[in-house]
């Protein structure tokens, strides 16, 4: 790396925070500087860091080149990661590659939220391998948790990894709904042919960037490289293919490439949230192609084997989590694994924020805004509809001019719970009841504070109402 | 009486450091070690109520920021879909198009793959908020924080720091009229005391009531935030 350029990244560290420095400077590489007369050349790794660099710290950079060489240096940014050394190019990217001993986050921090969960390592060992084929190394049937709701598609997807293109199992066709492992198991697919047969070429292609590559060949004109390439692969594992709703061209071009590797024994594995008949928006040639071979149904995970994920991801975070915590967050995330997974998550970085032991109570805590509560926004519109509710009066009556008692300390209740639910002003509260003065707001709020103490009734009321809005 | 604009763009920019946490410690020492460059997680998801402090967040994470309310379809990422960088920053994701809400599903699958960090923003939780599943469930997946708005007294002594910061001297009486009549939400409350800065230094006067009375009432000056 030039000397300038040390000196520069150096500067950079101390004047922006690490985060900033991190993801916009890092990444960076400058090259030209034998020849600085002649302007120096930045290069950054894509067109975001390129115009963000540009705008906020390229004057920067001149300024400091010209101090160093004493003479003034323009330079120009430019895309690209140019020749050798891609080190520095990657660091942002690569953050294993950036610290030589690379320690969990959560060893070094005392609160630090827990890493990942998924045990892949992406970029550093796998950027060569994912280019070609797009898969996702730690999505294997190793780590694959197996029950019920999954079991038959499981089976059937080691066949058809063990003998691709065979004509029972293709196209092997697997549904089920949103965040039930239908992307883990096709990537399992593929990461155990490759592992296999290193020498067959298969690629994992998500519907959206199938279809991303049909415009772009439609846009260059060039439709016999696209065809040839998805016509030269042994496997094709396409994700989600319900985002082909409506694509005409997509499933027109889809269906050649369907047919020719079909023809050629080469091994499809389709994924779709609904069953091949329930598609919207699909041509029916396709739908009946999709029904040619093996469909197999993801369903959701029953308790038990809800219960052994969270355990299964909690071991590989080094955490042993009890029977009854995992039960308590299986029993209350019932619908799909990545939201168990996001509560597990939850329940790790709140445990060690908080340097306690991971119990059924912690779990509580920690997953009180995310289980069963309502959390609707509270608004002063929601607030005097629930208090007109509970006291059995009209939300018009809260705005009205009636100072019975009747009508008058409900509205002060609903004053009092706007001014301590919401962030509104005394006078936007005011303005909220019928155009009534912030003092009156004022005063409502004082009234109730000092009632709670003296009037039981009334706390229960002013109780039961908070409980209601905040869920 | 001259204008007053009281959204100013605050003069320091959005800082983990000068995030008034509150009762946040929790979610600000997480978002901290999640952008430590060590941290595997991919996701990272805030919600709480407008005022919270998400934008600000959002902002201080160095991420490329997008307000999905204001670019529903998320069409920056238009040009060229396949390129991502390190971190990309999404505010109101619920605000999303249907388009929009496609573009950040591959966007989290992109940056997922490639080892790179998504950090996102909504007003609810994600089981509460109305997106395509599959991306409702993806921002599910990873840490999720709730941002809890400050009480009053956090309030007070973030205005009393910002205020010191400044140079000025804020009188108690004028934090507790601040507090009965103003817009109650720290940026409102920023923007004010920036606002009121200027308006001393113009006016040559030190913060009194009458002076307060005047920057909050003039005739031109519309309160809401």
């Amino acid at each position: 790396m030039s000397s300038f350029w040390i000196s520069c990244l150096s500067q950079f560290e101390k004047e922006l925070p690490p985060q900033q420095f991190n993801t916009w400077i890092r990444p960076l590489r400058l090259e030209g500087e034998d020849d600085f007369a002649n302007g120096l050349r930045l290069y950054a790794p894509n067109g975001f860091i390129l115009k963000w660099v540009k705008e906020r710290y390229l004057s920067r950079i001149e300024e400091l080149g010209s101090a160093y060489f004493s003479a003034p240096v323009s330079v120009t940014l430019m895309l690209g990661e140019r020749s050798a050394a891609p080190a520095p190019v990657l660091a942002a990217a690569k953050p294993m590659a950036a610290t030589p001993a690379p320690v969990p986050a959560s060893a070094h921090s005392p609160y630090a939220a827990p890493a990942s969960l998924t045990p892949e390592k992406p970029v550093e060992k796998t950027l060569p391998h994912y280019e070609k084929t797009r898969l996702i190394p730690g999505f294997t049937f190793e780590n694959l948790i197996v029950g019920k709701a999954n079991d038959l598609a499981r089976a059937a997807s080691v066949q058809v990894a063990m003998n691709p293109g065979g004509a029972a199992y293709n196209p092997m066709f697997i549904y089920g709904g949103a965040g039930l492992g239908k992307t883990h198991l096709i990537h399992a697919i593929g990461n155990r042919i490759v592992e296999q047969n290193p020498g067959k070429v298969v690629r994992y292609v998500h519907a959206e960037d199938y279809y991303s590559d049909v415009v772009r060949a439609y846009q260059t004109k060039s439709f016999d490289a696209f065809k040839r390439y998805y016509r030269s692969l042994d496997v094709l594992l396409l994700d989600d293919v319900q985002f082909f709703n409506g694509k005409n061209r997509t499933q027109e071009e889809f269906f050649f490439v369907f047919n020719a590797l079909i023809e050629s024994r080469k091994q499809i594995v389709i994924s779709c949230d609904t069953y091949p008949k329930d598609i919207s928006g699909l041509e029916d040639r396709l739908i009946t192609r999709f029904d040619w071979g093996l469909t197999v149904q993801i369903e959701p995970p029953e308790i038990e084997m809800r219960v052994a994920i969270l355990k299964k991801k909690a071991e590989l975070e080094n955490v042993a989590l009890d029977d009854e915590v995992a039960f308590y967050i299986a029993k209350h995330l019932r619908s799909n694994v990545r939201e168990l997974e996001g509560a597990l998550k939850k329940v790790l970085a709140f445990a060690s924020f908080h340097g306690r032991k991971i119990d059924l109570e912690l779990a509580k805590e920690a997953l009180k805004d995310l289980i069963g509560a309502v959390n609707r926004q509270i608004t002063v519109e929601n607030i005097q509809k629930t208090v007109a509710d509970y006291f059995k009066i009209k939300v018009a009556d809260l705005y009205s001019k009636k100072r019975t008692r009747q009508i008058a300390r409900p509205r002060q209740v609903a004053m009092w719970l706007a001014k301590n639910l919401t962030s509104q002003s005394y006078p936007a509260i005011g303005e909220a009841f019928g155009g009534r003065d912030h003092t009156t707001v004022l005063h409502a709020v004082r009234t109730i504070e000092t009632l709670r103490t003296k009037d039981n009734e009334l706390n229960h009321d002013v109780h039961v109402l908070l409980q209601v809005l905040k869920g | 009486m001259r204008q007053l604009i009281l959204e100013l763009q605050p003069e320091t920019p959005p800082g983990l450091d000068n995030f008034v946490a509150g009762s946040n410690g929790e979610v600000l020492t997480g978002i901290a070690a999640w952008l430590e460059p060590g941290n595997r997680e991919p996701s990272l998801f805030l919600w709480g109520e407008s005022g919270a402090g998400k934008t600000h967040l959002l902002r201080a994470s160095g991420g490329l920021y997008c307000d999905g309310a204001a670019d529903p379809d998320l069409s920056f990422l238009g040009e060229n879909p396949e390129e991502t960088c390190p971190l990309h920053a999404i505010d109101n994701v619920e605000a999303l198009s249907p388009a929009g809400q496609i573009a950040l599903f591959n966007l989290f699958n992109r940056q997922r793959a490639t080892g790179k960090r998504l950090l996102t923003a909504a007003s609810r939780p994600p089981q509460q908020l109305v997106l395509r599943e599959d991306l409702r469930t993806r921002l599910g997946s990873g840490l999720i924080y709730r941002l809890q708005p400050l009480t009053d007294a956090e309030k007070i002594d973030a205005l009393m720091a910002q205020a010191t910061a400044r140079g000025l001297r804020l009188p108690q009486e004028a934090l507790d009229y601040l507090l009965l009549r103003a817009p109650r939400d720290m940026r409102s409350l920023s923007a004010l005391i920036a606002a009121l800065d200027r308006y001393s230094l113009e006016h040559k006067r030190a913060i009194t009531l009458p002076l307060l009375r005047e920057v909050l009432h003039g005739p031109d000056l519309n309160p809401t935030p």
